[in-house]
């Protein structure tokens, strides 16, 4: 998760991640930072992520995007 | 038969959702697939094979994947021998591999379909004037081929039907009834809007009964579409007609009022249909996507295509800009712009790739000629241009103090798009490129403020009467935008109007419609815009 976080904040530090439930839904984060953030995710945790993760309940809060991440290194 | 018909109104659609009330239940599917076809062949005859040949191939190409990825998931657990990782991701790359394989067929067999029956006459068109220029002997033989109704449309539904499967958003449906009518529902035929299976699907073939909600909101929303169709689209029309046919007798303000009323034209004609469609799906209990959020009150042009055509720019988005977003070349090309050029560019370069894609789609989408392409184009620059100076209009806004979120800074934003919009569609509605750039530069060239003094724009197929009965219509649907801007049910008001009042209320827009609809002597008969693509 620190990893996670470390990454989120290279894209956007002046969000409070920790907290943050609404960062889709708020306009916090747009399509092009999620698209930046991509890469990253896949090159840290050994992912890989298809077009189908790419919605807002995956990416609204670090939790969400963490949880994706286990899930995806599960499969 | 179209929506606006006589024919669809007061026969077709009565017939059919009156015999679909009277069958059973687990028949009203079959009632409303055989109503779309009969729509269907009353449009485009013996072309209902090609709609029947695209459903097949989905059909069974979707039940193809579903086969391979359970293949593929009963040899993860139950494996012959013991695996290591390394023969698991063998097995999964293998996986991959042959479905993705199996899904580029299926989008293969759609795409050349569309290909070869709405562009093959464009690009033979232009591939023989490239080899005419190095003076070839050989030219290639011209093709023109009769276009199925709606092709554009469920060519997109079939292809995110097979991707919805291969991504496991969906699972591949073994009933081919279903499908069928998800491809052919009648009231999406002519115009969209584009459904997902996930969406429209369930409750198409739930075979619901007809309410008396869903019938009476399902009517006002089929007469607010006829009343923006027939007296705003229709009347609009024949200005319309008059300056883009004889382009070059017209110049200067007669050019600028063309093009606004263009756009005001397709939008009543294609939100007026897709009300149309909605209304008719609402009668028979099935939700369709809105396909029109108050475009004209957009602040810029990535958000004004969020509130147009919404069905294409989010299948666009799914379907086109994330994936090209997501291959491996974009994605080193962002880590590689964002190293040497920073953030702020490592994302733009990246998804200008991807945004072309969607746009260069987007133009080729709406038709076969290269003022398409050029609308495409247009609107790319513009959203890259955006999203470039994006942080520089953000540091002189902040330094001279403009408060970005003020309703002044809001309004000057909003003309800017609208001016936009307004230039985009003369090159949209133009006959051709060459065309739409003499009309724009005439604006410039033929200038003259008497135009509008000098009664020539009432010798534009409009009378006087005509632009009052427009000017207060547009007034009327803009009331309705700001009410529903502000998410205020119309129709929830209404039926809780005292009975009286209310059927007083509808009989009036009904008598509007019948009295001021541009249709038979004096008017030219207008066809559905958007059927055209």
């Amino acid at each position: 998760m620190e990893k996670l976080l470390e990454i989120l904040k290279d894209i956007n530090p002046n969000i409070d991640y920790e907290t943050e439930t609404r960062l889709i839904d708020g306009g916090l984060l747009d399509s092009f930072s999620i698209l930046s953030l991509i890469p990253e995710l896949e090159d840290a945790f050994e992912i890989e992520i298809t077009p189908v993760e790419l919605i807002p309940v995956n990416f609204n809060s670090a939790k969400a995007i963490w949880s994706m991440i286990s899930r995806l290194q599960e499969e | 038969m179209t929506y606006n018909s006589i024919l669809y109104i007061f026969l077709f659609l009565p017939v059919v959702l009156l015999s679909y009330q009277l069958v059973p239940k687990h028949h009203r599917p079959k009632v409303l697939l055989l109503a779309s076809y009969v729509f269907f062949y009353s449009i485009s005859g013996k072309l209902l094979v090609y709609l029947l040949f695209s459903t097949l191939a989905i059909h069974y190409i979707g039940l193809w994947l579903s086969y391979s990825r359970k293949e593929y998931s009963d040899r993860k657990e139950h494996p012959v021998n013991e695996q290591t990782a390394d023969d698991k991701k063998a097995l999964k790359a293998a996986y991959t591999r042959k479905n993705r394989g199996i899904l580029w067929f299926g989008i293969g067999i759609q795409l050349s379909m569309l290909l070869i029956l709405k562009y093959s006459d464009f690009f033979g068109g232009n591939i023989n004037q490239l080899l005419k220029l190095v003076s070839s002997p050989v030219l290639l033989p011209a093709f023109k081929f009769a276009l199925p109704i709606g092709i554009s449309f469920y060519t997109l539904q079939a292809i995110s039907y097979l991707v919805d499967i291969y991504y496991q958003k969906i699972e591949a449906d073994d009933n081919l009834g279903k499908l069928a009518l998800y491809m052919a529902f009648f009231p999406l035929l002519m115009e969209g809007p584009i459904c997902r299976y996930s969406q429209t699907a369930g409750t198409l073939y739930e075979g619901k009964p007809l309410e008396y909600k869903n019938v009476t909101f399902g009517m006002q929303r089929v007469l607010w579409g006829l009343f923006k169709k027939l007296i705003i689209a229709d009347r609009l029309n024949m200005l319309v007609v008059t300056v883009f046919d004889k382009p070059d007798h017209y110049s200067g303000i007669t050019i600028i009022v063309a093009a606004i009323l263009y756009t005001f034209q397709l939008y009543a004609d294609f939100s007026g249909c897709i009300d149309i469609t909605i209304g008719t799906g609402e009668m028979f209990g099935v939700t369709i996507p809105e396909n029109f959020k108050q475009p004209f009150f957009s602040k810029s042009a990535s958000e004004f295509w969020r509130r147009w055509h919404i069905t294409l720019g989010a299948w666009l988005k799914d379907y086109i800009f994330y994936p090209i977003s997501l291959t491996k070349f974009v994605k080193n090309l962002g880590k590689s712009s964002r190293a040497k050029y920073g953030k702020h560019m490592g994302q733009i370069i990246p998804s200008s790739i991807a945004l072309f894609g969607v746009w260069i789609c987007n133009g080729l989408w709406h038709g076969t000629g290269w003022n398409y392409i050029f609308f495409g184009i247009y609107y790319f620059v513009l959203i890259l241009l955006g999203n470039i100076f994006e942080p520089l209009i953000q540091t002189v806004a902040e330094s001279l103090k403009i408060n970005r979120n003020s309703g002044i800074y809001s309004a000057l934003q909003t003309v800017k798009t609208l001016l936009i919009i307004f230039t985009g569609e003369l090159f949209f509605r133009a006959d051709d490129l060459g065309t739409g750039m003499r009309m724009f530069g005439s604006i410039f060239t033929g200038f003259h403020f008497n135009t509008l003094t000098n009664g020539s724009l009432l010798k534009l197929g409009l009378s006087l009467g005509d632009f009052i009965v427009v000017l207060f219509s547009l007034i009327i649907v803009l009331t309705v935008g700001i009410l529903h801007e502000r998410e205020i049910s119309i129709r929830e008001k209404i039926a809780g109007w005292n009975i009286a009042l209310r059927w007083g209320f509808l009989y009036t827009v009904i008598v509007l419609v019948i009295i001021f609809g541009a249709y038979g002597g004096g008017y030219i008969p207008a066809k559905l815009i958007y059927a055209g693509f």
